[in-house]
């Protein structure tokens, strides 16, 4: 069995991903978005000049990317401690949940933990588990914060 | 999305701009002159004169509809370039409207908007620190609420989120929350100044003092009066606009300087260094303008040379609004809650009402200019 976790700030989600991966003997992969839709997001402010627009986007850059150390780190932690191998893989994209879905399309997985709401980069303001949902060909499991 | 360049960047534009100039044609060409002779409910011009709408609003509210229901909620790639370019637009169109002004116009009205700007910027980032502390939100987004609800929504949360190290999310959530009341003061504005009489220059007064997004600003005004000229609430309300960006630099200085004066680890921060790095280069290019106007180099008023400026501007505020609203996601806007919400509300309605009371109270019916 092949174990999809989806990562965002939730510890919950990765506790439930690894007593799965622990009791069912599957393998675990955690898939980590960079989120990268910042760009489109603010896209219709038409005030500032392109250097003050340039250090917001590179602020909410060097964001995603501490987050992500962030979050490996925790991870990590909690693999070791819940004795699980996990295999970390990260992607960048536009839309959070489209590199989820392409993950699951080419990585042949059983079953998707995502937490729910899904809080990563600016899917704190959308509904990434119905786009996920609508897309996935795996079972899902939304775990509630 | 990967970032194309050159010639496969102007190709990649066609797409969504196609769309957008073919839509305006349809609204401006077609649907507005119908609007205006369509009986309903036994009066001609129903549409017009009991709904207000026009190209501008009309232009606003299909681009929601692209993006919210024929997109189903994100612009497809390939128009997603095109529609990038609505900046493009309606940064050029306000640089063009300097061309409105006259240097001994601007000096009538612009006492009187510096004024008011001033005192509702600052009073309202005042009222953001009260009652962000009362309930108990975060400093880092009391200083984004502030510069948000007191100076203009979008672009006041990006330039100061940086130097208050505000959570990239919650910024987020800041802007759902100024879009999302900017959006119902943009419909309920014309509504509400039709109704009490407003002239064009008490209504561009109150919507450039009121409204938090300087786009709306701009919407709201156009859709009062979509006439481009000296005199209309277009002409008042972007001075109110202009003064307000202007002030982007001295808000994010303050804001700043509020934040990290309570934090351990102070950074050093110099207005000179904030100017250079917030200014919206933009403003010189309105006042360029002004100062061409000014001289008497674009003709005199009625010239052909300003008719057809006003005729390409009325084109690009209709292209760049279309663009305005497929940028706004219902959806987006609905996740706006908690502490934010509650803030950025309360401080919004304020400002809102109390620059109506105060214009309405202090303000004359008709400007100097």
């Amino acid at each position: 069995m092949r174990i999809l976790l989806a990562l965002d700030d939730s510890t919950r989600s990765m506790d439930e991903a690894l007593r799965l991966a622990h009791d069912r003997g599957a393998e675990l992969s955690a898939l980590f978005v960079l989120d990268t839709g910042w760009s489109v997001y603010t896209g219709h402010d038409f005030l500032l000049g392109s250097h003050a627009r340039g250090t917001f986007l590179d602020y909410a850059r060097d964001d995603e990317l501490a987050q992500e150390k962030a979050t490996a780190a925790e991870l990590q932690n909690r693999a070791q401690a819940a004795g699980v191998d996990c295999q970390l893989k990260t992607a960048a994209a536009g839309r959070v949940p489209e590199a989820i879905l392409a993950e699951l399309k080419t990585g042949g997985y059983d079953l998707l933990v995502m937490s729910h709401p899904f809080r990563r980069g600016l899917e704190v303001m959308r509904d990434a588990a119905t786009q996920v949902l609508k897309g996935a060909d795996c079972d899902v499991l939304l775990v509630k914060r | 999305m990967e970032e194309k360049q050159g010639v496969a960047k102007v190709v990649s534009i066609i797409p969504g701009l196609a769309v957008m100039v073919l839509t305006l044609y349809v609204l401006r060409i077609f649907v507005e002159p119908w609007m205006t002779d369509a009986v309903v409910f036994g009066q001609k011009g129903w549409f017009v004169k009991v709904l207000h709408l026009n190209y501008i609003l009309l232009a606003i509210i299909t681009g929601m509809l692209y993006r919210n229901v024929l997109f189903g909620g994100k612009i497809p790639e390939w128009a997603e370039e095109g529609f990038r370019t609505t900046r493009l637009f309606i940064k050029s169109g306000v640089i063009m409207l300097g061309s409105l002004y006259t240097i001994q116009s601007l000096a009538k009205v612009g006492g009187i908007a510096i004024g008011l700007i001033m005192t509702f910027v600052f009073g309202t980032i005042l009222f953001v620190m009260w009652f962000g502390k009362r309930v108990g939100m975060e400093r880092s987004m009391i200083g984004v609420m502030g510069a948000a609800a007191g100076v203009c929504g979008v672009s006041a949360c990006i330039a100061t989120s940086p130097a208050v190290r505000a959570k990239p999310a919650d910024v987020a959530l800041a802007i759902a929350t100024v879009l999302g009341f900017g959006i119902m003061t943009m419909f309920i504005s014309p509504f509400i100044g039709h109704a009490l009489q407003l002239t064009d220059y008490q209504f561009g007064a109150w919507v450039g003092t009121g409204i938090l997004n300087s786009g709306q600003v701009l919407a709201t005004c156009l859709a009062y009066n979509p006439t481009i000229a000296p005199g209309t609430a277009v002409a008042y309300g972007e001075i109110w606009n202009v003064v307000r960006v202007i002030s982007i630099p001295f808000v994010v200085f303050f804001i700043t300087m509020w934040y990290w004066r309570a934090e351990a680890e102070a950074e050093c921060i110099t207005l000179g260094g904030i100017i250079k790095d917030k200014f919206p280069v933009f403003v010189i290019g309105f006042f360029g303008m002004t100062a061409l106007s000014s001289l008497g180099m674009l003709g005199a008023e009625g010239s052909s040379t300003l008719k057809l400026m006003r005729e390409v501007m009325s084109w690009i505020f209709g292209l760049g609004l279309i663009g305005q609203g497929a940028y706004i996601d219902i959806r987006e806007i609905k996740a706006a809650g908690g502490k934010p919400l509650q803030v950025g509300l309360a401080a919004g309605v304020l400002k809102y009402v109390i620059a109506l009371i105060v214009i309405m109270l202090f303000v004359s019916k008709e400007a100097s200019f």
